[in-house]
């Protein structure tokens, strides 16, 4: 009966003690989540690279939470980049939209999202995911007509 | 005792799954995973939460915020406004750091591609307060942007994004993959 009571107590305290920092090093690419976790603008593999850079840099302008995307799939909310916690549309993110980091930090996962604090950028590959040469861009509207050859 | 401990962990457990989509008056947005959700949250700082690492204001505009839901203490993530302008969260919900407010809204659950917990809010009723629209990203980029007053979007007219594509190209490049590109884009 006693051992009940804990068990108890952590279900109903749950997620709240589940906020344990673990020191990690992470390489992926710089994505916009909105993008990618709500298939606005199609599917996870065309809303990222090169195709959707332009969009990207939107949505990192426009305050929307950017992630670094793994090459196992795992999606890891990025909270703060390189010390910097202007996180809501500020020049850190906005300058690495797309490239593909390696990222050493401190990760925190609660409630099924990993959120990662990164601490310092190791190494910045620059762009590399060229996915435009499947998709062309997404969405179809990036690059203004004006930019057509004459 | 024992039924009162068994109790407490069943009672705590539904809330993990719960429908939040009673009352809610969300606009659906025909998203693959979304789910109407109506819930009361505190709105937080998240690196408050998680790091202990807390701003006054929960950074005032500058950090991403947080929803700490009512009904199960879950951490939701507004990635999202109403608007469809390629908008966040924080400047509707920032002005209510550490407030009680109802908020409604489309839950992205995708747990395939680690989507859960997500959110895009439409509209906050602080409490005692009356509802209104999550709205507000461009009137407030308009206020901090004056000279670049013009026609269409912000997208197209804001000045770290123009120097970026200057900088960087539409596909991040650079100019010389870019007209290569226009050649069978256009």
């Amino acid at each position: 009966m006693r051992a009940m009571i804990p068990l108890a107590l952590a279900a109903l305290a749950g997620p709240a003690l589940a906020a344990d920092g673990e020191r990690v090093q992470v390489t992926g690419e710089v994505i916009d989540t909105w993008c990618y976790f709500s298939g606005v603008m199609g599917g996870p593999d065309a809303v990222v690279g090169t195709a959707h850079h332009t969009c990207a840099l939107w949505c990192s302008a426009g305050g929307i939470p950017v992630g670094l995307l793994a090459p196992d799939g795992t999606v890891y909310m990025v909270l703060k980049m390189e010390g910097d916690d202007e996180n809501a549309g500020g020049d850190t993110n906005l300058r690495i939209a797309s490239h593909t980091i390696e990222a050493d930090g401190m990760l925190y996962r609660r409630d099924g999202l990993n959120y990662l604090i990164v601490e310092e950028v190791i190494a910045d590959q620059d762009i590399v995911n060229a996915t435009h040469e499947d998709f062309g861009v997404i969405p179809g509207f990036a690059i203004p007509d004006s930019e057509a050859p004459e | 005792m024992i039924r009162f401990a068994l109790i407490a962990t069943l009672a705590a457990a539904p809330a993990l799954a719960q429908d939040f989509s009673e009352g809610s008056e969300a606009r659906e947005w025909g998203l693959f995973a979304e789910q109407k959700a109506l819930f009361t949250a505190t709105v937080s700082d998240p690196l408050c939460e998680l790091a202990g690492d807390c701003a006054d204001d929960c950074g005032g505009g500058t950090r991403q915020v947080v929803l700490i839901r009512k009904a199960d203490n879950a951490m939701v993530f507004p990635l999202k406004n109403a608007q469809s302008a390629f908008n966040g969260a924080v400047a509707d919900l920032a002005p209510f750091c550490g407030q009680t407010v109802d908020v409604d809204g489309l839950l992205i659950e995708d747990p395939e591609i680690g989507a859960t917990n997500v959110y895009l809010v439409q509209r906050i009723r602080p409490e005692g307060g009356e509802w209104q629209r999550a709205n507000t990203w461009t009137d407030n980029w308009a206020e901090k942007n004056p000279e670049t007053e013009g026609p269409g979007p912000w997208f197209r007219r804001d000045p770290r994004v123009l120097e970026e594509l200057e900088r960087e190209g539409y596909l991040g490049l650079g100019e010389e993959a870019d007209q290569e590109f226009f050649k069978d884009w256009f």
